[in-house]
């Protein structure tokens, strides 16, 4: 087991820059999720990870040891595809044994190690099935299986869940958290899905561009986003925007509404901001604005409500004891420490949370 | 919702599938047609070699009135029939064997590893699709004269697996080039290279395609007739496209044996087509649900 280190690395395709100076450390045995939305770059910074893309530029190292120019298998990784990638004419233990056969290892090695990881994923009764009769979660588990077998440094997952149906994807997350618990290798996990992200990881990393934008636990993105992207990319439903300009030290948005907030330093007046609330603060009842419901979604526990805020469609999450219909008018507050406000041209935070 | 609305209820409703009267009219009629067209002669063929001369004149459809038994039986018994069919035989295999060896082997390359020119060297192959081999019989002749290849096998196989090359290539290609990329990403992470994928990975996987070039590569070279016509001399050597041309000479007016003896080289195509359909199906299913 070991670490791994991204010092600058940059990857070109002929003049167009996908990845521009990543700066990464991952530590022993940590679980860090890369989540951007598509084209971001995550998924070729996983690609070099594994040696599967040449890099442009920067250094990979993988426990304390440049790994450029090695190839996947020495640089001893293991990757789980999202189309799983199972070998088809192979079956569950040919799939999970074909690396250690290729690096040679003794048919009682081999049959000891398949057997144990088939244990440890509950594959045993699956053993001499072909990949095309196994379910969707099952292939997921053979294709982890084929990770673990090789007890690798370093663990990659290329969307490993999207495949699969809503409510698999949920107890799936579930194992392999509890696989990573019982294994502890160093994992990196690449999702666009924040959900996942924040779910599984110790540390979440936002890309956009191929450049990071903030990484931190997953509680610390969502309580203190760098910018406007992190705050708009991680909470679902996302955070509500709206254009404004400092004025006394509160923000007055074009539509006419003021919000007040705690700043981190002083803004002169006429400054153009960003402010950012989420659905989930807002305090409904008597407030400061009020507005006409447009349209109502139940989800059971809570209640997404759009809500005609002066011209501007705002989401507002209440709770399901009220009912509330289309139609009506609703007022709201946004609380002065959950009210975010972002620079308008460089994106970066502005208010003190 | 109202109540006046019909339950769809999938277990009642009449299946989705079931194609109304003119369809199925239309599709049997159809289908017919274009069996008959494929049945008729062969059968027609079949039958021919158990009437007498006479009767395949007056009556060239009909089943014969007294089978003639000893029309195929004389085949069967004669030398000829079996050195003529081993001929084929060995020169379709060493075709089929070749090409499916050398155009694997090609398009795999063509289709995983970049290199310089291997656009240009991928069309030069390709330029081999425009010419038939007879268009180039006279330099062939030369270059195998010039090879001492003249009246051997190989003079015939090897110019055989040339020309096959630029069809069989690209269907090895695109079918190559068509298996899941993450495939070989997971195999070059497993620690397989080029090589051991292509063995372990990408061979078991083109059953499909391995059957369909050795069926196109075998039909073309059981049914050659210009170039061992041209290559070879020696009557022992003769495939049985040359064995029937010397047959009609020797029994310019017996059609009916003639007929006899086509029926019985069909055979083995016939034969080998049934084998490798089976594959042809398997590969297209097995491929189609994920």
């Amino acid at each position: 087991m070991s670490g791994l280190e991204l010092r600058n690395i940059a990857k070109n395709y002929g003049a167009v820059s996908v990845i521009k100076g990543i700066n990464l450390t991952v530590a022993d045995g940590e679980f860090v999720a890369l989540v951007g939305p598509s084209g971001c770059g995550k998924s070729t910074i996983l690609r070099m990870v594994a040696g599967l893309e040449d890099i442009t530029d920067g250094d990979i190292l993988i426990g304390e040891k440049v790994v450029n120019e090695l190839t996947p298998r020495e640089r001893n990784i293991a990757m789980v595809f999202q189309s799983y990638a199972l070998y088809p004419h192979m079956t569950v233990y040919q799939n999970m044994a074909f690396n250690l056969e290729l690096s040679g290892k003794s048919k009682a090695e081999i049959e000891t190690r398949v057997q144990e990881a088939a244990r440890m994923l509950e594959l045993e009764p699956l053993l001499d099935r072909k990949p095309s009769q196994l379910s969707g979660g099952q292939r997921q588990r053979v294709a982890m299986g084929r990770a673990v077998v090789r007890a690798p440094a370093v663990f990659l997952f290329d969307e490993p869940l999207s495949n699969l149906d809503a409510k698999l994807r949920v107890q799936m997350r579930g194992e392999i958290k509890a696989l990573h618990k019982k294994v502890g290798v160093t994992s990196i996990y690449v999702t666009h899905d924040q959900v996942e992200a924040m779910t599984l990881a110790d540390r979440v990393v936002v890309l956009n561009r191929g450049v990071i934008q903030q990484e931190g636990s997953p509680m610390e993105l969502y309580r203190r986003p760098a910018n406007l992207f992190v705050a708009g990319f991680i909470g679902s439903p996302a955070m509500n925007f709206f254009e404004a300009t400092i004025a006394g030290g509160a923000a007055q948005a074009t539509n006419g509404l003021r919000f007040p907030f705690v700043a981190e330093r002083q803004l002169v007046d006429g400054h153009k901001v960003v402010v950012g609330v989420r659905p989930e603060h807002f305090a409904s009842g008597d407030g400061a604005m009020e507005g006409e419901v447009t349209f109502v979604e139940p989800t059971g526990g809570q209640t997404f409500v759009t809500l005609d805020l002066a011209g501007h469609q705002t989401m507002v999450l209440v709770s399901s004891d009220e009912d509330i219909f289309a139609g009506n008018r609703l007022s709201v507050s946004a609380p002065l420490e959950r009210t975010y406000v972002f620079d308008a041209e460089t994106g970066v935070r502005l208010s003190a949370n | 919702m109202t109540d006046s609305a019909a339950p769809i209820d999938a277990a009642t409703a009449p299946s989705g599938r079931a194609e109304r009267l003119p369809t199925r009219v239309y599709l049997y009629v159809s289908l017919t047609i274009l069996a008959a067209i494929i049945v008729i002669p062969l059968l027609t063929t079949a039958l021919g070699g158990f009437k007498t001369l006479g009767e395949l004149r007056g009556n060239p459809f009909g089943l014969p009135s007294q089978w003639q038994w000893s029309n195929y039986g004389d085949i069967l018994f004669s030398q000829r029939y079996w050195l003529q069919m081993g001929n084929s035989l060995l020169i379709a295999g060493l075709t089929v064997f070749l090409t499916l060896a050398f155009s694997a082997m090609a398009a795999f390359t063509f289709a995983h590893v970049k290199f310089f020119g291997s656009g240009f060297l991928l069309n030069y192959f390709l330029i081999g699709l425009m010419f038939p081999a007879a268009t180039a019989i006279l330099p062939l002749f030369i270059r195998i004269r010039d090879l001492g290849l003249l009246d051997t096998y190989w003079g015939v196989v090897l110019p055989q697996v040339a020309f096959g090359l630029g069809m069989s290539i690209l269907l090895f290609r695109n079918f190559f080039r068509n298996l899941p990329s993450e495939l070989f990403d997971a195999a070059f992470v497993d620690g397989a290279g080029y090589i051991r994928f292509f063995w372990r990975i990408t061979l078991p996987l083109s059953r499909p395609i391995i059957a369909t070039v050795g069926i196109i590569s075998f039909v073309g070279s059981w049914n050659s007739y210009i170039l061992p016509l041209i290559m070879l001399n020696s009557e022992s050597k003769y495939p049985w496209p040359l064995g029937i041309m010397v047959y009609r000479g020797e029994f310019s007016t017996d059609w009916q044996l003639i007929l006899a003896f086509i029926t019985l080289t069909i055979l083995p195509t016939v034969i080998v087509f049934f084998a490798a359909q089976k594959h042809i199906i398997a590969g297209l299913t097995a491929g189609a649900v994920k």
